[in-house]
């Protein structure tokens, strides 16, 4: 019955989908310490993801009922929920023990993330929500630490939510080695399975459906990332995941105007924590590139630009705006050096790329969007191809250049932004990283 | 709409055939459906690649089942989007993915002298999908079909061709009369054991000619 409650605690699950046999749960059931709901509610509402456009809550006719019933096409991926899917929580007051934490690390906060974490956590005492807006290499997560450990050791359950699977992947290993003993569940599509009741837990946003009402302090990084920032159906999941009046601290290097406006207690890092200044975007016109790459050509400039890289032996980030030109393109590159490799988001070996290229076993790698953030590749040299298309708006444009130069020993490095024309979000881009520079002024 | 496979928002297409003919919209965009790869050709019961009948279409004919089939044909390789399609169907149950090949079924079985039977699934089994996604195929592509057979409840999936082979007593004869012309229908064609089980209940019981149509060819 224990494991049953750390299980359920704060979470919605399919009852005929837990680690449980279906003896321990009709008993938790038919005890009440296990409530059971419907699905879809009357109001054909998704009781997990809270989906109700019709076009996603859809009817069809049921063989277990022999009549209609409704399910959730939104978030069908984490198994399906229709009108005669049953969800369970936990209903009774929880008996779990509070855990010990210890808090393992030896690094140093600048003075500026110092600052910002003490204001995280007057925040987070006061519950408001709380906004950090840091740039690209500020060293966000490390400003987080102390305000976590303050709320773990208050007996308070933290979740640490970030909109991509990569990202999570990497805080993971970083924060159960800060805490090393409190249990840490990690949380995205198809992770392994985690047992016991999690203090901390680290989880996509989509993650998040599955929790209600289960957490005292709620941060969410990268809020501004796709998909979070477009989904809004993982803005409302954050909100049922934590406890009613539990604080949310957003963190973002480009928050929206939507997120500033909404967030009145802000901390601001514009300055890298090695202290050098962030590298500023160079624009270079590589007219009709389209048309070169049609014709089975890399365009002149960018050849010129990717051969210096390959001969000064740096590691290089080449983004492109659609996967179709990314596919016309690898062809051409490979032609040039054999090491080079392309990614997308669908690509399954992403992640092994990404680290060949830290490891400079392969010399560049050509990218959509995928790799914008949460990337730290030691020297990395940058370019944007199509810089104007809208897919680069200026915060894409911000976390991609964001790229280079965050290692302490190579604080620079080169960022080249290939237009067919110079376009607002460019220049937006720019200038908020030159007033970044100047500590913030416009 | 959006895409029912990739969610990107469609721009909504009307011609005049759409309005005249009354043509099934279609609910994916063009870039998924141009991922699917149609079959032409191939062998004359499987669509299998290669000219003639195929090696494993040959390897039946050795066997008790040799000349149940006399004629088929299967719609779309399983390359990678069909895998992610029919896992999306069959296994996350997401029902609404009957319409994606409604129109392409609809052609290929309008005017059908035969009478289509589907492979059935198992009651249990049943219930426990909550729809049974052959019978669904037909009915969202709006083609009549009749039930001529009843399965037990064994599962071929995971089972080596010689297994299956073993296994006789898949598939019972509901009672109703035969009628002389057949074409069985399934979603997933793979070593060839289902149809030709089936398709030996059914001759020995009175049908005299069978075809074979499956959506997808493994």
């Amino acid at each position: 019955m224990k494991q049953i409650e750390e299980f359920l605690t704060g979470r919605v699950w399919l009852r005929n989908f837990t680690p449980f046999t279906k003896e321990q749960i009709d008993k938790a059931v038919s005890d009440g310490s296990v409530s059971v709901s419907p699905g879809i509610t009357d109001g054909r509402q998704c009781a997990r993801c809270l989906e109700k456009s019709t076009k996603k809550i859809v009817p069809f006719f049921c063989a277990a009922c022999n009549a209609i019933c409704y399910y959730c096409r939104h978030c069908i991926k984490m198994g399906r929920i229709s009108s005669c899917t049953e969800l369970i929580t936990w209903a009774l007051p929880s008996t779990i023990s509070p855990q010990s934490h210890s808090f393992h690390w030896n690094g140093s906060l600048t003075p500026l993330q110092q600052r910002a974490s003490q204001e995280v956590q007057a925040s987070l005492l006061q519950k408001n929500d709380h906004l950090v807006y840091a740039v690209c290499g500020a060293g966000k997560t490390e400003l987080l630490f102390p305000p976590i450990f303050d709320a773990l050791k208050k007996g308070k359950r933290v979740c640490l939510a970030a909109p991509r699977t990569d990202v999570v992947l990497e805080l993971t290993p970083r924060l159960r080695n800060v805490f090393p003993n409190t249990t840490i569940h990690s949380l995205y599509g198809n992770s392994p399975e985690e047992s016991g009741f999690a203090s901390l837990v680290i989880a996509t946003t989509h993650q998040l459906y599955r929790f209600e009402d289960a957490f005292d302090v709620m941060i969410v990084d990268e809020a501004d990332a796709f998909p979070y920032s477009y989904d809004p159906a993982l803005k409302r999941a954050v909100i049922k995941a934590k406890k009613k009046d539990a604080p949310i601290v957003y963190v973002s290097a480009t928050p929206s105007a939507d997120l500033l406006k909404q967030v009145s207690h802000t901390s601001r890092i514009f300055q890298r924590f090695h202290g050098h200044p962030l590298p500023v975007p160079e624009f270079r016109s590589l007219w009709r590139y389209d048309k070169d790459f049609a014709k089975g050509k890399i365009p002149a400039k960018l050849a010129a630009w990717v051969d210096e890289k390959i001969q000064k032996d740096e590691p290089f980030l080449v983004f492109f705006p659609t996967i179709e030109l990314i596919e016309q393109a690898i062809v051409l590159f490979q032609k040039k050096h054999p090491g080079i490799q392309a990614v997308h988001s669908k690509d399954e070996d992403r992640k092994e790329k990404v680290m060949k290229l830290r490891e400079r076993k392969i010399p560049g790698v050509l990218t959509s969007t995928i790799l914008e953030r949460g990337i730290t590749i030691p020297n990395v040299q940058v370019a944007v191809v199509g810089a104007d298309q809208p897919i680069f708006d200026a915060a894409a444009l911000i976390q991609i250049a964001g790229r280079a130069g965050r290692s302490i020993d190579y604080p620079d490095g080169s960022v080249i932004f290939f237009h067919n024309g110079i376009v607002r979000q460019m220049d937006k881009a720019k200038k908020l990283i030159v007033s970044y520079n100047r500590g913030g002024a416009l | 709409m959006n895409c029912y496979l990739c969610d990107r928002d469609m721009p909504l297409q009307v011609s005049w055939r759409s309005i005249f003919f009354n043509e099934l919209e279609s609910v994916i965009c063009h870039r998924c459906r141009s991922s699917f790869e149609p079959i032409a050709g191939g062998c004359p019961i499987c669509s299998a690649s290669g000219d003639g009948l195929c090696q494993n279409c040959c390897q039946w004919e050795t066997t008790e089942y040799a000349g149940l089939i006399d004629s088929g044909k299967c719609l779309y390789r399983y390359n990678p989007p069909m895998k992610d399609f029919l896992h999306q169907y069959k296994f996350l149950k997401d029902a609404v993915l009957s319409e994606v090949f409604a129109a392409m079924l609809k052609e290929v079985l309008d005017g059908q002298k035969s009478i289509v039977v589907p492979i059935p699934m198992n009651e249990n089994k049943l219930k426990e999908r909550t729809f049974s996604q052959v019978d669904r195929l037909l009915d969202t592509a709006s083609v009549p079909y009749l039930h001529l057979l009843g399965k037990n409840e064994v599962g071929l999936g995971g089972k080596s061709k010689s297994e299956r082979m073993a296994l006789e007593d898949v598939f019972w004869w509901n009672g109703k009369p035969a009628p002389e012309k057949v074409l069985l229908f399934d979603d997933l064609y793979t070593t060839g054991s289902t149809m030709r089980l089936a398709a030996k209940v059914l001759k020995e019981n009175g049908v005299k000619e069978i075809k074979v149509l499956a959506l997808i060819r493994a």
